[in-house]
């Protein structure tokens, strides 16, 4: 009972994503003091055609947590540059044709988990019109594991190469990390070559199963 | 019941043949009279009885053929006076049963499956002595009070589910209802870009009907 109720109130707000402008969903969240400006700057976004989501919800995630003025407006507008720098790297990863507003975004998310600008417009010209989530977040993984970024890079190249899309190559920086964590001493190195061995047979990471739970008293 | 006037008792014994009508008075004479022209009037049948003339007309009908289809057809149609009878005891036992059934298939189920583009994160953290920890984050909007973590055996280990959309979520836990913190087990962070340092987790929740298709909803 209590499950359902979580499941429909974490549903309200993301129907509320799609059905409501950014100005109706900040309204009451964000600081009075702060509105004006990040109203500014997610118009700014729009008129530049990039993905304003992540304006909202860094205005709201600032908002939530208490984050002094000053530095919510700060928060929003890193978001903005990034978003910016991010479509500058689709653009020359995909000079033909508009950037998506799925790749900035994703893009953008990738350069905020610290990958460098020259790792990510590699990915993205291995397979232009791929959804990039998926092989960013895997080398993101990599990196933020201590990986050299080159050599991650290379493996999830090969990987693609050798037909693995989407989720399965985050299965190749799980992959990585379980060598890395094997007992003897392995290299970053070693881990690398051991799954580059494997491909294209990196185990698959288990989807987690449906919910099931006990009824319990007040549930 | 109607109660019967009774007879005059010589009225009586002159309807049984046993005293002379004419000794009788005159009310009882024309009592009599009555009586035994309604007795010979009832004993007189009809040159031709009715039942035998309705069943002549039946005879005279020419039987329709009708299709067997059509027969059940006509049946379901023809309306039909209904007789219910109701035993207030089980009236109310009947009705009982049935708001039970209501209840029943209207309670969510306790195992949510996710839509295909969907998955199931769980979320555990270990913070004994909290009186409550939820979880907030871009899922939600950032929104407090939508999706709360229990511990029912009261070791300080909390834990909830929800089914989420497929793709990368931002979030923290709040304990208490004032203290951020990183979920330790996420494995993943990303700055939060407000200039403290503070980083959040980050979820991919990945599709649980997985295929090639899905990949396309973690951007």
């Amino acid at each position: 009972m209590r499950l359902a109720l979580v499941l429909m109130l974490v549903a309200a707000p993301l129907a509320a994503q799609n059905g409501g402008g950014p100005a109706g969903r900040l309204a009451g969240r964000v600081p009075p003091a702060a509105l004006a400006a990040i109203d500014s700057l997610i118009a700014a976004a729009v008129a530049e055609s990039l993905p304003s989501e992540p304006l909202v919800q860094k205005a709201l995630e600032g908002s939530a947590k208490g984050v002094p003025t000053d530095r919510l407006v700060n928060g929003v507008r890193r978001s903005l540059l990034q978003l910016r720098e991010a479509r500058v790297i689709v653009g020359r990863a995909m000079p033909d044709q508009p950037a998506p507003e799925a790749h900035v975004a994703a893009v953008s998310a990738a350069l905020a988990r610290g990958l460098s600008p020259a790792i990510v417009e590699r990915l993205l010209t291995v397979a232009p019109n791929e959804p990039p989530g998926p092989v960013l977040h895997a080398a993101a993984d990599l990196v933020a594991h201590r990986f050299n970024p080159d050599s991650a890079t290379d493996l999830l190249v090969e990987a693609h190469n050798k037909g693995l899309h989407g989720m399965r190559l985050l299965d190749v920086a799980v992959a990585a990390d379980h060598e890395l964590q094997r007992a003897g001493g392995r290299t970053h190195a070693d881990a690398l070559a051991r799954v580059r061995a494997l491909l294209p047979n990196v185990p698959t990471a288990e989807v987690p199963p449906p919910v099931t739970r006990r009824r319990t008293k007040g549930s | 019941m109607m109660a019967m006037s009774p007879i005059d008792p010589r009225l009586q014994e002159a309807l049984d043949g046993e005293r002379d009508p004419g000794t009788l008075p005159l009310d009882l004479r024309e009592a009599y009279a009555r009586l035994m022209g309604a007795a010979n009037l009832l004993q007189t049948l009809p040159a031709i009885s009715v039942a035998a003339r309705v069943m002549a007309d039946i005879h005279d009908l020419k039987p329709e053929r009708i299709r067997p289809a059509r027969r059940l057809m006509r049946w379901l149609a023809r309306p039909r006076a209904v007789t219910l009878r109701l035993r207030p005891a089980w009236t109310l036992a009947l009705a009982a049963g049935l708001a039970a059934i209501l209840v029943i298939s209207t309670q969510p189920t306790n195992n949510p499956i996710p839509g295909p583009h969907q998955g199931v994160a769980h979320f555990v953290g270990r913070f004994p002595g909290a009186r409550s920890v939820e979880v907030v984050g871009s899922f939600n909007d950032w929104s407090r009070g939508s999706l709360h973590l229990r511990d029912e055996n009261h070791d300080g280990i909390w834990h909830g589910a929800a089914v989420l959309p497929a793709g990368p979520h931002e979030y923290m836990f709040v304990v208490d209802g004032e203290r951020w913190v990183p979920d330790p087990l996420a494995g993943r962070y990303v700055d939060d870009g407000f200039g403290a340092g503070r980083e959040n987790s980050l979820l991919i929740v990945r599709p649980a009907q997985a295929s090639l298709d899905d990949d396309a909803t973690l951007r």
